[in-house]
């Protein structure tokens, strides 16, 4: 209603009225202040479009074009890219074969299926347990003394700076059955000796999800939050202090104004974080292959780790080019979707 | 005129960063070093020959000596050698071979030789026959190198893994077992002594048998031993009694708790570092895997034996990868020097092993197994001793589309499976053999 009230209409000028616009020839696009603008724009850009091109673009070309062969860098193939020849055009081959579901579909197929899976699960635990996590603690920060923001924000972060393969190493270190932390932990509050293998036995189930892939979650949270928490703590801090004042003067609880203001203001901020959180969680290969290697039995097979297999281990470029397309797919679909569901109409 | 100067300009701005960065990408991590030498053609041969190897300090320390020794004898000649970390190499190799960018010799694991023989130059008549590589290379390492009866290079090692088991002489006094045996019934029972066990969880195996490698070893030797085969002209014949009896003996040591699989595997308690860290008092493995620990352990090291491993049925057969050695590039325009550079490094027998004792490894050549060449080698490396009456056993895996599919990604998870008591031995047979064989198509 007050955004009616103070709207002005400003009616557009007549066609003829509208001076003459166009810049002298020769001048079009890189003379005077404007000129100049552009000139920076260019510069600053052209080596990155230059990157993007070489290193992004290209490989991005190059893999969906492989998945259409049966290639293998190993073989010769035809004269142009080592395509054709040994390295024969299979067409929808590769997509249509991880269509099979059957049982007597190939080792191949099978295990991409069990990646799809991993990798989906991986992704749907880890993306809300995330933003559960983050979200509160970041209100939490935000409400402690000024002085002591700053050393919990770092204590949070340094995880995110730290390499993944260390942390999976560290973590193999705290879950190791015979000389790891937690079993040692759980053996003095027991009083017996504890060995459980958390990563390595496959009969290690809960709720119907691999405890070592719990595990990975677990390394892979312990990680990431921190990178989720400054995206939080900055948008808690854009919030107007009048907005929240208001809900307080109309005598909404601590709780009632997180919830009813602060939450649907964030609405962006928690898109943004589950979009890049979904789709870091895709990509995630470190923490498998250093931490399970995809074991045990395949429990932590993730598509980013079967492509690697394939491609780099068993030279299956066409197949793993193939596969590496759904993930593309995959990944679009769903922050998609996501987009669409978490989009706002407005802000502030 | 401003404008076209400009834009001239852009471009070679962008030319000269994809450049720089070409350049950048091109340079990668590898180490290149020039042996001395050159000057006249005194032998006959003359131009440089490029040579590809992994990096490996005592291999390539070796190999620089003896391309010393062929420069001084054949003045034309220059070696240059150019190394790689392993894995750079092997995907050095599977992008420039194709391209024909390769180096004049090449550094090859005797198993993947078929894999690249398209792009590999067969051995010239004139340097060895097919029939004289064979009477004078034991068989699993040359067999590597024959593709489709034709010869593409020559070992310069015996690669085994199977055979001879680590064992704790330590460990072992303590549980008062002699380390003799001459069944596997009497090897599990000495394995069963020198196991520990507390609140029902192992703190040490007696034989650790269940790492990725030690796994499809163990399986496909005691088919051979069984008098079964699983490799042949029709593909893989897996699901047999032969497979069969090998698979059941491997539970039976499971059931005899010598080792846990769920604890010792290869992502957990790996057998190197499980034995050296004696939560494992025998352990499979290759010899080249002490020399890789006594530094960190010299301890253990110091009451660390190889012990023969018991038979199924008498003859000790096992299988072995064709392990490393050399080969030529088809497009290599030194042909004749480089293939006087590979027999001087492979088929001279003094050559070939000082080679071995440089770099630590089991000798190819039939004749370095006897005499002062094995004696040499024994004192300088008493682990291999037991091994030497074994070479003569050792039959090649045989010739696979991907040998590392067929082990890692197929035979392993199956009997770990099996071992771990969540497959039967039924499903695992015939998934092995239904699986290996897609590896054809």
């Amino acid at each position: 209603m007050q955004r009616d009230a103070m709207s002005v209409t400003i009616s557009p000028p007549e066609q003829d009225d509208l001076p003459e616009l166009q810049p002298p020839k020769g001048k079009r696009f890189f003379g005077g202040r404007e000129g100049a603008q552009k000139k920076f724009v260019a510069g600053v850009m052209s080596p990155v479009i230059a990157y993007m091109l070489l290193w992004g673009l290209i490989p991005l070309v190059w893999a969906f074009a492989l998945g259409f062969f049966l290639y293998s860098a190993r073989r010769a193939g035809g004269p142009f890219l080592g395509l054709g020849g040994d390295n024969p055009f299979v067409g929808l081959d590769h997509y249509k074969a991880m269509l099979d579901f059957s049982p007597d579909a190939s080792l191949n197929v099978r295990q991409f299926h069990i990646a799809v899976k991993v990798t989906l699960l991986f992704a749907f635990i880890v993306v809300p347990l995330n933003l559960a996590i983050t979200l509160p603690l970041a209100a939490m920060i935000e409400s402690v003394h000024n002085r002591v923001k700053p050393f919990f924000r770092s204590i949070f972060f340094i995880p995110v700076l730290t390499s993944a393969v260390g942390v999976a190493i560290i973590w193999g270190f705290v879950l190791h059955p015979q000389r790891g932390l937690l079993n040692a932990l759980l053996s003095k509050i027991t009083g017996r000796l504890v060995v459980i293998s958390w990563t390595t036995d496959p009969n290690l189930v809960v709720i119907g999800i691999p405890v070592a892939l719990f595990a990975i979650i677990v390394a892979y949270l312990w990680q990431d939050i921190g990178y989720n928490l400054v995206i939080f703590i900055a948008a808690l801090q854009a919030i107007p202090d009048s907005v929240k004042d208001a809900a307080l003067i109309d005598g909404a609880s601590a709780w009632q104004t997180f919830r009813y203001i602060t939450l649907p203001l964030l609405k962006p901020t928690i898109l943004l974080a589950s979009v890049l959180t979904m789709i870091s969680a895709f990509q995630v290969f470190d923490l498998f292959q250093v931490m399970t290697a995809g074991g045990p039995q395949d429990q932590t097979r993730a598509l980013s780790l079967d492509i690697y297999e394939t491609a780099f281990r068993f030279q299956r470029m066409g197949w793993s080019a193939a596969v590496s397309v759904v993930l593309f797919a995959i990944v679009l679909v769903i922050s998609l979707v996501q987009t669409r569901m978490l989009k706002s109409n407005w802000e502030y | 005129m401003k404008i076209r100067s400009g834009r001239v300009r852009w471009l070679v701005l962008v030319a000269a960063m994809m450049l720089v960065v070409a350049a950048c990408s091109s340079s990668g991590s590898t180490d290149t070093t020039a042996a001395p030498g050159g000057g006249g053609d005194a032998g006959g041969l003359s131009g440089t020959v490029r040579v590809w190897t992994h990096q490996n300090g005592a291999f390539n320390d070796g190999l620089k000596a003896l391309a010393d020794g062929f420069m001084a004898e054949n003045s034309g000649v220059t070696i240059e050698f150019e190394t790689f970390d392993y894995d750079t190499y092997i995907q050095t190799l599977q992008t420039a071979l194709p391209a024909g960018t390769e180096a004049d010799v090449l550094q090859m694991f005797g198993t993947w030789t078929c894999s690249y023989a398209s792009n590999l130059a067969s051995v010239p008549s004139g340097v060895a026959s097919l029939d004289d590589a064979r009477s004078k290379f034991f068989g699993a390492p040359i067999e590597g190198y024959v593709c489709d009866d034709a010869l593409y290079g020559f070992p310069q090692e015996f690669n085994i893994e199977y055979g001879a088991t680590l064992f704790n002489n330590a460990t072992a006094a303590e549980a008062g077992v002699s380390g003799e045996w001459d069944s596997w019934d009497e090897f599990v029972t000495q394995a069963q002594a020198m196991t520990e066990t507390v609140d029902g969880n192992m703190l040490r195996a007696g034989y650790n048998f269940t790492a990725s490698d030690a796994i499809p070893y163990t399986f496909y030797s005691n088919i051979l031993q069984a008098g079964g085969s699983f490799l042949g002209d029709d593909g893989f014949t897996i699901d047999t009694p032969e497979g069969r009896q090998a698979l059941e003996l491997m539970v039976s040591w499971v059931d005899a708790g010598i080792v846990d699989p769920v604890l010792f595997n290869d992502e957990s308690n790996w057998v190197g570092d499980s034995f050296f860290e004696e939560s494992s008092a025998m352990g499979l493995v290759g010899p080249w895997v002490v020399p890789e620990y006594e530094s960190d352990f010299p301890d253990v090291a110091a009451v660390t034996e190889y012990r023969l491993l018991p038979t199924l049925a008498g003859s000790p057969d096992f299988v072995a990868d064709s392990g490393w050695g050399l080969t030529v590039s088809k497009s290599s325009e030194v042909q004749d020097a480089a293939w006087a550079f590979v027999a001087y490094v492979t088929l001279n027998a003094e050559n070939a092993a000082e080679w071995n004792s440089a770099s630590g490894t089991l000798p190819a050549l039939k004749s370095n197994a006897e005499g002062a060449a094995k004696d040499a080698l024994v004192a300088d490396f008493p682990h291999f001793e037991p091994f030497f009456d074994l070479l003569q056993y050792g039959q090649y895996v045989g010739h696979m589309p991907d040998r590392d599919l067929v082990w890692y990604d197929i035979t392993y998870p199956h009997i770990l499976n099996v071992l771990q008591g969540n497959e039967s031995i039924d499903d695992a047979l015939a998934g092995m053999e239904k699986e290996a064989n897609e590896t054809f198509g």
